[in-house]
């Protein structure tokens, strides 16, 4: 008697491991629930912009690693801190879940005027190792802007403290340099740990 | 008689509420500036406690030339910041100040210091004084 119910035992914990041990090799992304895919992937335009280091930045800037792809600026107080913070967070979680290929963080500067590659470096380097910025001349990033629907306004001011209505969702760009998805505002992380994989094995 | 009328009036002021403040700040939040910026944000939770509605008209604060009080809008997927010249605490109510939302934005920084204090102020009355150290991110 106590022999059979050993035994038995022993098979449900054999069974019980094999589950786990099924499950846990099965990693299906979850999925898609926040991000909006595009029905094909969306080639960049030709722009001609600056990288944070002040090295020239093409449509080949983007190709070799996943980005997201975030308008901002350096003087924005409140949404550009707050998602790039959110970026980062979402990262840092992925990176724990056992993700492989991180993705980068772009900032793309919205206010050319103020930000030159060098403010742009030092804002950037807060937020994490893989955080880059583009800057470059009003034209040459409407060039880029205009090629992906992003808008972006200087509001008029008294003094210097401008401020710039932008676009405020963040991109998915491919490994091939091609805009593939996107999130609106407002942001979580959950929704980036979440999506991420999915649009990754896409 | 007399005693009767002593107890009645302790009995009122007993029950009577709290002599308190009218408006009471919580979750008060002044971030450093990032790195090369002299702006920062300010998050906060303001509670009026009182049965009339309270309107901050302007903020002061000797660690900073100038704060204002702003609100992030996102309509459409842009998001737009714009001033707000006033706001109102609303009777027996609430308002959070938050990230992505309504903040003090907080400029000119006057003195190298991470003790902070604001005056918020209704017209010429002075209704609050809140202070705080600044925080990280």
């Amino acid at each position: 008697m106590n022999r059979i119910l050993l035994l038995s035992l022993a098979v449900l914990i054999g069974l019980g491991a094999g589950f786990l041990a099924w499950q846990s090799t099965s990693d299906e992304p979850p999925a898609i629930e926040t991000a909006t895919l595009l029905p094909a992937p969306l080639e960049l335009p030709e722009f001609s912009l600056t990288d944070q280091d002040g090295n020239p930045a093409d449509r080949r800037f983007f190709e070799g690693q996943w980005d997201l792809v975030f308008f901002g600026f350096t003087h924005c107080p409140d949404i550009c801190p707050v998602t790039l913070q959110t970026l980062a967070a979402a990262r840092r979680q992925l990176e724990e879940n056992g993700m492989r290929e991180l993705p980068r963080i772009v900032l793309v500067s919205v206010d050319p005027e103020r930000d030159s590659p060098g403010t742009l470096k030092t804002y950037v380097e807060y937020f994490g190792d893989d955080v880059a910025g583009l800057t470059g001349s009003e034209d040459a990033l409407r060039v880029l802007t205009d090629g992906l629907g992003i808008f972006f306004q200087r509001m008029a001011s008294d003094d210097e403290n401008y401020n710039v209505d932008h676009s405020a969702v963040v991109l998915v760009l491919n490994p091939a340099g091609q805009f593939t998805a996107l999130f609106s505002a407002p942001h979580r992380p959950s929704a980036f740990v979440n999506d991420l994989p999915g649009i990754f094995a896409l | 008689m007399k005693l009767a009328r002593l107890f009645a009036l302790l009995l009122m002021a007993a029950c009577a509420p709290e002599p308190g403040p009218p408006l009471v700040v919580s979750d008060l939040e002044i971030m450093a500036p990032l790195p090369g910026r002299s702006m920062s944000a300010g998050y906060l939770l303001l509670e009026n406690r009182s049965d009339a509605p309270i309107n901050i008209t302007h903020i002061e604060s000797a660690e900073f030339g100038r704060v204002e009080m702003h609100e992030t809008v996102i309509e459409d997927d842009v998001a737009r910041m714009r001033r707000m010249t006033s706001l109102e605490v609303p009777a027996r109510d609430a308002v959070r100040l938050e990230r992505g939302g309504k903040h003090l934005m907080l400029m000119q920084p006057v003195a190298e210091t991470d003790r902070i204090r604001l005056d918020f102020y209704a017209g010429d009355s002075l209704v609050l004084t809140a202070v705080t150290q600044l925080a990280e991110r």
